[in-house]
């Protein structure tokens, strides 16, 4: 019987119930770790991932709580803990999109796309880490954007929190690594699913012309990346920002 | 002030191995007895000896350095049906009569460790040293690896004690120079443990000279000890000081009688001062508070005078934001007061037992397990604990959320806490514990907020000169030290081999503390005491017998002192 890269582990996804937050839950739990993920208000998606992955026979859990809510995120983190024991992978997912100019920007569109990426990830972090930092082993994935590194066409807030990103991951495994956790960060270009969907199509033309492989990714592919670096084996990468998006 | 300058910055060694204790061996040449200097070492142990005729050995006692230790504290159970003495290990003592250096059996009794000897010349004696013998054999589990200076003041001619100054065996440091610049004092206290003379205050020249030879075996220093006799005393007072503003020199501490608080009633200030001083050391302790001056309080504590008001010096230390420090000092019988104070050798007061008393007479807000030996010194000479204040103005003890063992460096480094990177790395490492441990910890989210506070002053967003540096890390934390003295009853010669407070000597010779207090200033047992036979007479101190200050007028103090006396 081949060993999964994630076999016994415990990993929490944010925003799991579609897009890429959910091929990561799939390649996750086909990898063999117990998944949890939670959805703010996709209630219909979180209960098709749920069961899709539970018709598969494997471990899942799905909660409602949104990374903003800090006492959410501790009740999910304390029942997550408590069914696993603990919980050795974060992936801070959760994300929106919305294209806008910054010349018609409101400052409620600037503070809610920071909130979501960058606020979400730090207090969902913080909840975990606790429990890593008393295991001494973590592994922790933020999920950046190609827009958060090169100079691409983006909207101005959303390339802004996800380059948020990219420094959150730095710092922070600078500052956590001697408890045996990593961070890094994972840089997507154009997918199929996801927020992407909110680009207009001579953007996505665009990036198809731009790109090497001459054409946009699949959540899936980014997902068996994922899977990968938050795995074992992936023992030395931190504070790591990877590119995936088929050459820019 | 403790070991304020053993912090990793310094561009100091440390010492090739850590020493652990010393052992009655033999010299393998000439069979003649010596002592062994047990060390541990790349995770082995070594016995070094020093045979005077033969010189310099060494041999391995043990491949594993951990299981020996392990070893050595097990030695220390005692068996539940063993009548008697218990033998713990051996080591080397003073004659309390003839001041002879002799063998002791070091052994517990009850719950207490005493030292048994037997001087060829006077007969047997013992003492006790420790009134909990727990505490006294984990202690040698802290055993630390000291630092070198830069340069030793003497060679190794003869051995232990004879050689101080400090010598190459010598295993640690000087972590506070104490320089006494007078010999002059406006009291006599029942319990000084130098023996004043009268007779000179340091020139401005010797001091000068004192300063550079530290500097030069030290590189920086980030305390000196101002002392005495009474150093406020010394007419040039300002100069001296202005002399030691160097930016080699983080602090200048001045030991001064002022600052000595060692109780709250007319009766504990005439048995330890000599006289009632209630109406003076409120009024001074007003004073410091009115103007908000940092201040470090010393009680001096002695068993049957003052042991009843320990508790009320640690709550006044709580109570009062300018003070920062308390630093008991059990008494030392030894010196022109302490050695002619009346005491009982096998009933006195010892690290442990100030610490039981301050548990006790605090009700508990400090406890016995807050206190931690202090390795970077031997284990048995000071023990201390950090206190952090809270948000809400209560205080919680170090140890109640962090691991002194792991976070051994938060002991190496300072009275207070330094703002320094080594503090910020080891702050994170706390902070990461109670973060992670937070609801199994007492007030662990107390604790955490308080500790947020001290990371906001402590490393704000420029750079702090190095005064605010000491002044912001010394209002985060306050700290308790117990500094127990020796004296000819409980002197142990492996305690000297790794003292870190030495006299600063104009001829530059850096003299370890009870060493030099023992054998070396002549006055063991008050101003009758004959000189030992054991180690070199005392230093003809040049400004103690020749360089007499031009100022110095003889008995001025004296005269000073009758007129406060009337």
């Amino acid at each position: 019987m081949s060993k999964g890269l994630l076999d016994g582990k415990t990993a929490l996804v944010t925003g799991g119930s579609r897009g890429l937050g959910r091929a990561m839950c799939e390649v996750f739990a086909r990898e063999g770790a117990r998944v949890a993920f939670n959805y703010s208000r996709s209630e219909e998606d979180a209960r098709e991932t749920l069961e899709h992955l539970r018709a598969a026979g494997l471990d899942a859990w799905a909660f409602q709580a949104s990374v903003l809510d800090k006492t959410g995120l501790r009740a999910m983190v304390a029942q997550i803990e408590e069914r696993t024991g603990s919980i050795d992978i974060l992936v801070n997912n959760a994300g929106i999109g919305q294209v806008v100019p910054l010349a018609l920007m409101e400052e409620d569109d600037w503070d809610r796309m920071m909130d979501v990426h960058v606020k979400g990830a730090f207090l969902t972090t913080q909840a975990v880490l606790r429990g890593m930092v008393r295991q001494k082993r973590g592994r922790i994935l933020n999920i950046g954007s190609l827009a958060g590194v090169k100079m691409i066409d983006a909207p101005v807030h959303y390339s802004a929190a996800k380059a948020a990103l990219k420094g959150f991951t730095e710092a922070l495994a600078k500052e956590i690594g001697r408890y045996g956790i990593t961070v890094n960060c994972l840089a997507p270009g154009v997918l199929d699913e996801g927020v992407s969907q909110n680009l207009p199509k001579h953007r996505q033309e665009d990036y198809i012309n731009h790109c090497a492989l001459r054409r946009i990714g699949t959540s899936a592919e980014v997902a068996e990346v994922a899977a990968f670096v938050v795995s074992d084996r992936n023992s030395y990468m931190n504070g790591a920002t990877i590119v995936v998006d088929g050459a820019v | 002030m403790d070991c304020q300058s053993c912090d990793a910055g310094s561009e100091r060694a440390d010492r090739p191995h850590t020493f652990l204790l010393h052992e009655p061996s033999h010299c393998e040449a000439c069979g003649r007895d010596v002592e062994a200097r047990i060390v541990l070492r790349d995770g082995e142990v070594f016995a070094l000896k020093f045979c005077p005729p033969c010189g310099q050995t060494e041999a391995k006692v043990s491949d594993d350095a951990d299981a020996y230790v392990r070893e050595l504290i097990a030695h220390g159970d005692v068996p539940a049906n063993q009548a008697g003495d218990h033998l713990f290990k051996h080591t080397t003592s003073t004659c309390p009569e003839c001041l002879d250096l002799v063998q002791a059996k070091v052994v517990i009794r009850s719950g207490q460790v005493f030292f048994k000897k037997d001087c060829a010349k006077c007969g047997p004696s013992e003492a006790l040293v420790s009134e909990d013998s727990s505490y006294y054999v984990r202690a040698y589990g802290a055993a630390r690896a000291g630092t070198e200076p830069h340069k030793f003041g003497s060679t190794v001619k003869a051995g232990c004690p004879t050689d101080c100054g400090t010598c190459g065996d010598h295993e640690q440091h000087t972590c506070l120079p104490i320089i006494e610049i007078t010999d002059h004092c406006n009291l006599e206290c029942p319990v000084c443990i130098v023996n004043n003379q009268y007779s000179n205050h340091m020139t401005t020249a010797d001091f000068s000279k004192v300063i550079d030879r530290l500097i030069e075996a030290e590189g920086t220093l980030e305390s000196i000890a101002l002392s005495g006799g009474e150093p406020t005393s010394h007419p040039l007072l300002l100069d001296l000081i202005r002399i030691a503003t160097r930016d080699e020199i983080g602090r200048i501490v001045i030991i001064t009688n002022g600052l000595q608080l060692d109780g709250f009633s007319p009766e504990t200030h005439e048995k330890i001062r000599g006289r009632d001083l209630t109406d003076e050391k409120n009024a001074a302790l007003l004073a410091l508070e009115e103007l908000d001056i940092p201040t470090q309080l010393i009680f001096v504590a002695a068993r049957g005078i003052n042991e009843h008001q320990i508790g009320q010096a640690v709550e006044l230390l709580l109570a009062k934001d300018h003070i920062l420090s308390l630093n008991f000092q059990p008494v030392a019988h030894t010196g022109r007061g302490g050695g002619n104070l009346e005491h009982d050798p096998m009933d006195r007061l010892t690290i442990p037992g100030v610490i039981r008393r301050i548990d006790e007479q605090t009700h508990g807000k400090l406890k016995t397990s807050d206190f931690t030996p202090l390795p970077c010194s031997h284990p048995q000479c000071v023990s201390l604990t950090y206190i952090l204040r809270l948000d809400d103005g209560s205080y919680l003890p170090f140890a109640r959320f962090a691991d002194f063992k792991k976070h051994g460096n938060l002991l190496r480094s300072s009275a207070t806490l330094a703002s320094t990177r080594e503090m910020h790395d080891i702050l994170q490492d706390v902070i990461y514990d109670v973060f992670a441990d937070q609801d199994k910890i007492e007030r662990g989210a107390d604790a955490l907020r308080a500790l947020r506070r001290t990371v906001d002053v402590m490393f704000p967003d420029r750079l702090l000169t190095p005064h605010e540096a000491i002044r912001i890390g010394e209002q985060q934390a306050k700290s308790i030290f117990l500094h127990h003295y020796m004296d000819r009853h409980d002197f142990d010669l492996e305690r000297l081999r790794k003292c870190c407070h030495h006299y600063a000597q104009v001829d530059g010779r850096l003299m370890p503390a009870c060493g030099f207090n023992m054998f070396h200033r002549g006055a063991a047992k008050g101003e009758s005491m004959p000189l030992s036979g054991l180690g070199t007479p005392p230093s003809s101190t040049p400004y103690l017998s020749g360089s007499r200050s031009d100022n110095a007028e003889p008995g001025t103090a004296k005269a000073r002192l009758k007129v406060l006396n009337q």
